[in-house]
C-alpha cells in the first residue's frame, strides 16, 4: 500500500516537476478540465433549478376551497403589451386575515399595485408610454424572489374593491400542488438531445485535456519503463500525474461554476433566466461530477498510454505505426443512422420508447466521430502523399502521430457536430414558429373576451370610438358536448364577425363552418346531435370545413336556428386599421378602465421580432459555447505544435542551415495543424447536418439550415489553425537559428 | 644528436662550464637517466670541433680547473634549425619532443610553432598511412592502423601540451 | 583557385569571444580539416564561413560573391544550392523515410518527386545505405544515419560540404567507414570539404589542416 502511494506521489512530482513549463501545462490542463467540470456542474444544477421553480409555482397557486366567506377575491388577467404577456391578479381584500401571496409584504388596497422587478423596469422604460394607462395604480412595492419563478418574470397584484364574489374568484389560501403534465415530448426530446450533445463533448474533452503534452509524458514514462519499472507501477505513476491535472481541474471548475452562476439572472430571455441561488446541484449529482471527472481523466490517459506501457521502445524510436483497422469503427455510425432512420416520423406514436432509440442513435453518431476520425485522418494523410515538400513534411509527421492530433480535434469535432445539430434543430423550430406567426399576421382582429357582469354595450362603444378601430363585431359563444363526450366551442355571428376567427370565403347567412384542431383531428359532424348548455339538444347542419385560428363550429345566425345561447357569453371582435401604428395598444388603452373585466388578445401581433430575438440569443449562446471549445482545442493544438518544434529542434535547425527556406517549414506547420482540423470540421458539419435532419424528421418538422452559423464555426476553425500556426512561428524561428545547431 | 642540441640550447642562456651544464641537463631532461660526465665532455668537444661552441675562459678555483663554454652564432643557427624541423613521426618520440618544447620555452622561442610543425608532420604521415590503407588489403590496413593509433596518441600529447604551454612556461621559467 | 575565403572574422556571444580574427581559404575540391580543442571556435568558424551565422566583423567571400553582405534569404538560397551539411547527429527529419530525407533537398529545388527519389537512391547506393531507404531514421544505426546524412548533403552535388564532427557519435570502425565514403564521394564530385574534427585519425582523411586556437585559425599550410 505504501508502495502504491509512493508511486502515485512520484507521478505527482513528475507532473509538477518544479519547472515553469510543467506548471504552465498543469494550469492549461486545469483550465481545460475545469471548463468541463463547470459545464457539468451547471448541467447538474438544472434539475434542481427546475424543481425549485416548480415548487415556487406551486406555492403561488391559490386554494379556492374553504369554509366560510372567502377572505380574498382574485381575478386573473393577462395584460398584453405588444409581444409581451404580463400576467397579473386583481385582488379584493375582504377580511383582516386574507392570505398574502408569497413574495408580497402586504396585499394591495384599492388603487394600489405591487409589481415584479422586471415589470417595474418595463414601466419605467421610455417605450412603455402606451402601457402606462393600464397601470394607473400607485406602486406600493415589488414582488420578491419567493413570489416569482424566474428573476425576469413579469407579474403584478393590483387592488380593486369592485370585484364581486362569483364562481371561480374565491381564494382561501396560497400554495397548492397540482399534478404536473409531463414535458411536451418534442421539448423533452429537444432538451435530451441538447444535453447529450452538450455533455458528450465535455466528456471527450476531459480526455483531450488529460492528453495535453502527452508525448513528453509518454517519453518520461517510457524511460521509467526502460529502467525497469513494471507496467503496473508505470500505470500508477501515470495515474498520479493525471490526477494532479484532474484535481486542478476540479478546483478551477468549481471556481468557474461559482463565477458563472451570478450571470444566470442576466440572461435576457425571461423564460430562461434563473435566480443564481436556485442554481445549485444536488449533493448526489455534484458528487457524481466530482468523482467521475478524475476517474474519467485517469481512465482515458491509461487507455491512451496502453501502447507505451506495453512497448517502451515505441516512443524512443519513431517506427512506422500500426495501421488502424476500419471495420469496428463503422459500427457506431451505421447503427446510429439505422436507429434514427427507423424512427423517422415517430413523434406521433403513443409509445414513448422511440425516444430512447432516438437518444441512442444520437449518442452513437456522436461517438462515431472520435472513433472514426483517427482512421480518417490517417487515411487521408496516406492518400495525400505530399505533393510539395512542405506538405510531405506535414503529412509524414501526421502519419507518425496522427493519433494525438486526431484525438484533440476529435473533441472539437464532437462539439462542432453537436452545435451544428442544434443549429439545424433550432433553425427548423424557428422556421416553424415564424411561419405560424406569419400566417396569423393577416388577422387584424382583437378578440375581446368579457368576464363577469357589466355594461357591455358601453364597453363596445368605447372600443368602437378607439383610434384605428374600423368596426366591432359580436360573436355569441357557447360550448357544446359531442356524442363522444368531448366538448367543442360554438360561435355564432355575422359573416364579417366570423371572418375574425375563420377563413370563411364566400360566406352567406345560413352557412355553417368547422375548424378542426389540426388537420385530420376529430370535430363535429353534420347531423350529429350536440348537447348545448347541458340541457338543449341541437342538430349540426351541413358543415363546410375551413382553416381558422381556433377550433370549433362557426355559424351564421340563420344556421344557428334553435341553438340555445343563454349559457354563452359574447365575444367582441374589434377590426383594426393596421395603417394606424400601435392600433391594438390604443384600443386596449381605450378600455383600460375595464381592467380585469376584458381580455384583449390581438391575433395579428407581430411577434416575429420577439421570436427572432429569442432564437438569436440561443444561437449566440451556442456559438459562444462552441467558440470556447474551439479555443480550448486551439490551446491544445498549440501545446502540441510547440512541443513538436522543440522536439525537432535539431532537425529543424539543420534544415534551416542547409538552406531550407523558413517559409517551407512554416507552411508544413500550417498543413500539420490544418489537415486534422479542417478534416474534423468537415466531418463535424457533415455529421451535425445529418443528425439535425434526421432528428428533425423524427418529429415531422420541415428541415431548415443555419448556414450562417455553420459557416461561422467553420471559419472560426480556419482562423484557429492560422492563429495556432502563427503562435508557433516564433519558436520555429528560434529553433531554426544557428543556436539550434548547438548541442547541449 | 639530441644531447648536443640540448646542451647548445642550454648554453643560449649564457656561458657555463661542463659541470653546470650536466646539472642543468639532469634537472630538466635527465629524469631517471643522469648524463655521465664523459658524455658531456665528449659532446662538448664535438661541438667545439664543429665550431658551434667556443671556450670562454677558465675559472680558477680549488679543485679541478673549470673551463667555460659559450655558444657561437653558428650554434644558435643550428639550434634554430633543429627546433624548426619536425622529428620524423614515429612512436616513442616524446623525449626529444619534450626537450624541444622546453628548450623553445627556455630560449623564448614559440613552442606553439614547434608543436604545430610537429603536428603537421604527424598528420602528413597519417595521411600517407590512411591513403595506403584505402588501397591496401586487410593486412596492410591492420598494420597501418597500428601506426595510426600510435601517431594519434602522439598527436593527442601534442594537443595536450599545446593546451598546457602557459603552465609549462611558468614552471620552466622558475 | 580559392573558392571560399574568410578574413579576420570576429564573433562574440555576449562576453564569450568565439572568434577573434580567424581566417582561412578553401580551394575547389580540397578537403580541409579544421582542428582544435573543443570550445576553440571551430563550429562557430564553420557556421560563419557557411553563411549560417553572420560574423560581427570580417569578410567571407565565396567565388566572386561576398557572403557577409548577402541577405538572409540569399544566403539561405546559396546554402541550398551550393553547400551541403553534415552534423554530428539528429539532422535527419525523423518522420520522413531515409529515402525521402535524401530526396528532400532536390524536391526543395523543385525537382519532381520521382526524379528526386531516383537520384537519392543512387546516392544512397554510393554510400552503401540503399538497404535502409524505406526505413525511418530512428530505425537505423548511427553509422547508417550518418551515411544517409552524407548522401543528403551530396545529392545536390554541392561545391562545398561542411561537416561538423561527422563521426563524433560513432565508434572508430564506423567512423572510418563514414570518412572513407564521405571523402571518396566528395572527391568523385569534386566537392570541397570543410571537416571540423578534433580527432587526428579523422583529420587524416583531409588534404591539409587548419588549427583553431582561442578563436584564431592558423592556416598551417602558410606556416609551413
Ligand atoms: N550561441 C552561443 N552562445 C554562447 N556562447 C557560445 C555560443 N556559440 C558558441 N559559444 C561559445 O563560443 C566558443 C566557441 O564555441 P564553438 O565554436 O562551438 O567551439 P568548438 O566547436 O570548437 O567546440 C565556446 O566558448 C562556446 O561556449
Ligand atoms: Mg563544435
Amino acid at each position: 500500500m505504501t508502495q502504491v502511494i509512493s508511486d502515485l506521489l512520484l507521478g505527482v512530482r513528475l507532473a509538477v516537476g518544479g519547472s515553469r513549463k510543467s506548471w504552465g501545462r498543469l494550469v492549461l490542463q486545469g483550465v481545460g478540465i475545469g471548463l468541463c467540470v463547470a459545464v457539468l456542474l451547471l448541467a447538474a444544477a438544472i434539475p434542481n433549478a427546475l424543481k425549485v421553480r416548480d415548487d415556487r409555482t406551486d406555492s403561488l397557486n391559490e386554494v379556492a376551497e374553504g369554509t366560510g366567506p372567502a377572505p380574498l377575491l382574485m381575478e386573473e388577467m393577462y395584460v398584453h403589451f405588444r409581444s409581451l404577456d404580463i400576467p397579473g391578479n386583481y385582488v379584493n381584500v375582504r377580511a383582516e386575515n386574507a392570505p398574502v401571496p408569497p413574495g408580497l409584504e402586504r396585499l394591495p388596497g384599492d388603487g394600489e399595485i405591487v409589481v415584479s422587478p422586471a415589470l417595474a423596469e418595463l414601466l419605467a422604460s421610455p417605450d412603455a408610454g402606451l402601457l402606462g394607462p393600464r397601470f394607473p395604480q400607485r406602486v406600493i412595492g415589488t414582488i420578491s424572489q419567493a413570489g416569482l419563478v424566474g428573476p425576469r418574470d413579469l407579474l403584478f397584484y393590483a387592488g380593486d374593491t369592485t370585484i364581486a364574489e362569483r364562481e371561480g374568484n374565491r381564494v382561501y389560501a396560497f400554495g397548492q400542488t397540482y399534478e404536473r403534465r409531463g414535458l411536451d415530448p418534442v421539448l423533452w426530446m429537444l432538451s435530451l438531445v441538447g444535453i447529450v450533445v452538450l455533455l458528450f463533448p465535455v466528456l471527450v474533452f476531459v480526455g483531450v485535456a488529460t492528453r495535453l503534452a502527452a508525448a513528453q509524458r509518454d517519453r518520461r514514462l517510457a524511460a521509467l519503463r526502460l529502467v525497469g519499472a513494471a507496467a503496473s507501477r508505470v500505470r500508477l505513476i501515470a495515474s498520479g500525474e493525471t490526477l494532479v491535472g484532474a484535481l486542478a481541474g476540479l478546483v478551477f471548475g468549481i471556481g468557474f461554476f461559482f463565477a458563472a452562476r451570478p450571470l444566470a439572472d442576466d440572461i435576457s430571455i425571461a423564460e430562461v433566466a434563473i435566480y443564481p441561488a436556485d442554481l445549485l446541484p444536488t449533493p448526489e449529482l455534484a458528487a457524481l461530477v466530482l468523482v467521475a471527472v478524475p476517474a474519467l481523466a485517469v481512465l482515458t490517459s491509461l487507455f491512451a498510454m496502453r501502447r507505451t506501457i506495453i512497448e517502451p521502445l515505441g516512443v524512443v524510436r519513431h517506427q512506422k505505426p500500426v495501421r488502424r483497422r476500419l471495420w469496428w469503427r463503422l459500427v457506431p455510425p451505421v447503427a446510429g443512422i439505422a436507429l434514427l432512420v427507423s424512427q423517422a416520423g415517430a413523434i406521433g406514436e403513443k409509445d414513448s420508447r422511440f425516444q430512447f432509440y432516438v437518444i441512442a442513435g444520437v449518442v452513437l453518431l456522436m461517438l462515431s466521430i472520435p472513433v472514426l476520425l483517427p482512421w480518417l485522418v490517417e487515411w487521408v494523410v496516406n492518400w495525400m502523399r505530399g505533393a510539395t515538400p512542405a506538405l510531405q513534411l506535414a503529412v509524414r509527421r501526421l502519419q507518425l502521430d496522427a493519433g494525438t492530433a486526431a484525438r484533440v480535434v476529435g473533441g472539437v469535432a464532437v462539439v462542432l457536430a453537436g452545435t451544428v445539430t442544434l443549429q439545424v434543430l433550432i433553425a427548423s423550430v424557428e422556421k416553424d414558429v415564424i411561419d405560424e406567426e406569419k400566417r396569423d399576421l393577416v388577422h387584424n382582429f382583437v378578440a375581446l373576451t368579457p368576464k363577469g357582469e357589466f355594461d357591455m354595450a358601453a364597453m363596445k362603444d368605447a372600443v368602437a370610438a378607439g383610434n384605428g378601430v374600423r368596426a366591432v363585431h359580436v360573436l355569441d359563444r357557447t360550448s357544446a358536448k359531442l356524442p363522444d363526450g368531448s366538448t367543442t366551442r360554438v360561435s355564432v355571428g355575422t359573416c364579417s364577425a366570423l371572418k375574425a376567427q375563420a377563413d370563411v370565403k364566400g360566406c352567406t347567412d345560413g352557412k355553417a363552418y368547422l375548424v378542426r384542431f389540426s388537420r385530420g383531428a376529430a370535430g363535429a359532424e353534420s347531423g350529429e346531435v350536440l348537447m348545448v348548455g347541458g340541457r338543449s339538444a341541437w342538430t349540426v347542419p351541413r358543415l363546410e370545413e375551413v382553416p381558422g385560428i381556433s377550433p370549433g363550429l362557426f355559424l351564421t345566425p340563420a344556421a344557428a336556428e334553435g341553438l340555445d345561447l343563454s349559457e354563452g357569453m359574447p365575444q367582441f371582435q374589434a377590426e383594426l386599421d393596421l395603417a394606424v401604428p400601435d392600433a391594438a395598444e390604443h384600443m386596449r388603452n381605450a378600455i383600460a378602465p375595464y381592467s380585469w373585466r376584458v381580455h384583449a388578445y390581438f391575433y395579428g401581433q407581430d411577434d416575429t421580432a420577439e421570436v427572432e430575438l429569442v432564437f438569436g440569443a440561443v444561437r449566440q449562446v451556442l456559438i459562444a459555447g462552441s467558440m470556447l471549445t474551439l479555443l480550448l482545442a486551439g490551446a491544445s493544438l498549440l501545446v502540441m505544435a510547440l512541443e513538436q518544434v522543440r522536439e525537432r529542434r535539431r532537425s529543424l535547425a539543420v534544415m534551416a542551415a542547409s538552406g531550407v527556406p523558413r517559409g517551407i517549414l512554416a507552411r508544413s506547420l500550417l498543413w500539420q495543424n490544418g489537415v486534422p482540423l479542417v478534416l474534423s470540421t468537415a466531418i463535424a458539419v457533415g455529421t451535425g447536418v445529418l443528425l439535425g435532419v434526421m432528428v428533425t424528421r423524427v418529429f415531422n418538422a420541415e428541415v431548415a439550415y443555419d448556414w450562417q452559423g455553420t459557416a461561422t464555426l467553420a471559419g472560426a476553425s480556419v482562423v484557429l489553425v492560422l492563429a495556432v500556426t502563427a503562435l508557433t512561428l516564433p519558436s520555429l524561428r528560434r529553433a531554426t537559428g544557428a543556436l539550434g545547431l548547438r548541442t547541449e | 644528436m639530441a644531447i648536443g642540441h640540448a646542451l647548445l640550447g642550454l648554453l643560449e642562456g649564457g656561458p657555463r662550464h661542463g659541470y653546470d651544464l650536466k646539472r642543468a641537463y639532469d634537472e630538466r631532461f635527465g629524469q631517471h637517466r643522469p648524463l655521465a660526465y664523459g658524455q658531456v665532455y665528449s659532446t662538448l668537444s664535438r661541438l667545439l670541433k664543429n665550431g658551434l661552441v667556443a671556450e670562454a675562459g677558465v675559472e680558477a678555483g680549488d679543485g679541478p680547473e673549470r673551463r667555460r663554454y659559450a655558444i657561437t652564432d653558428a650554434g644558435v643557427t643550428d639550434v634554430e634549425r633543429w627546433l624548426g624541423t619536425p622529428e620524423k613521426p614515429e612512436p616513442y618520440l616524446q623525449n626529444t619532443l619534450y626537450s624541444k618544447v622546453v628548450l623553445a620555452l627556455l630560449s623564448g622561442r614559440s613552442a606553439t610553432d614547434v608543436l604545430d610543425v610537429q603536428r603537421s608532420a604527424h598528420l602528413g604521415t597519417m595521411r600517407e598511412l590512411t591513403r595506403r590503407k584505402a588501397d591496401g588489403d586487410l593486412a596492410d590496413q591492420l598494420i597501418c592502423d597500428f601506426a595510426l593509433f600510435h601517431l594519434e596518441a602522439d598527436l593527442r600529447w601534442l594537443e595536450l601540451t599545446a593546451a598546457r604551454l602557459d603552465k609549462l612556461a611558468a614552471e620552466v621559467g622558475k | 583557385m580559392s573558392l571560399l575565403v574568410a578574413q579576420d572574422l570576429h564573433k562574440s556571444f555576449g562576453k564569450t569571444h568565439a572568434l577573434e580574427g580567424a581566417g582561412l581559404t578553401i580551394r575547389a575540391g580540397e578537403i580541409v580539416a579544421v582542428m582544435g580543442p573543443s570550445g576553440s571556435g571551430k563550429s562557430t568558424l564553420l557556421h560563419c564561413i557557411a553563411g549560417i551565422l553572420p560574423p560581427d566583423s570580417g569578410v567571407v567571400r565565396y567565388g566572386d560573391r561576398e557572403l557577409t553582405s548577402m541577405s538572409d534569404r540569399e544566403r539561405s538560397e546559396l546554402r541550398r544550392t551550393d553547400f551541403g551539411f553534415v552534423f554530428q547527429f539528429g539532422q535527419l527529419v525523423p518522420e520522413l523515410t531515409c529515402l525521402e530525407n535524401v530526396a528532400l533537398p532536390l524536391r526543395l529545388s523543385g525537382m519532381k518527386r520521382r526524379a528526386a527519389e531516383r537520384a537519392a537512391r543512387d546516392w544512397m547506393a554510393k554510400l552503401e545505405v540503399d538497404g535502409v531507404a524505406d526505413q525511418r531514421p530512428g530505425e537505423t544505426s548511427g553509422g547508417q544515419g550518418q551515411r544517409v546524412a552524407i548522401a543528403r548533403a551530396l545529392v545536390t552535388e554541392p561545391k562545398v560540404v561542411f561537416a561538423d564532427e561527422p563521426t563524433g557519435a560513432l565508434d572508430s570502425l564506423n567512423g572510418e567507414r563514414v570518412m572513407h565514403l564521405l571523402t571518396s564521394a566528395a572527391r568523385e564530385t569534386g566537392a570541397a570539404v570543410v571537416l571540423v574534427t578534433h580527432e587526428a585519425r579523422v583529420a587524416a582523411y583531409s588534404d591539409r589542416e587548419v588549427v583553431v586556437r582561442d578563436g584564431k585559425a592558423r592556416d598551417v599550410e602558410f606556416v609551413r
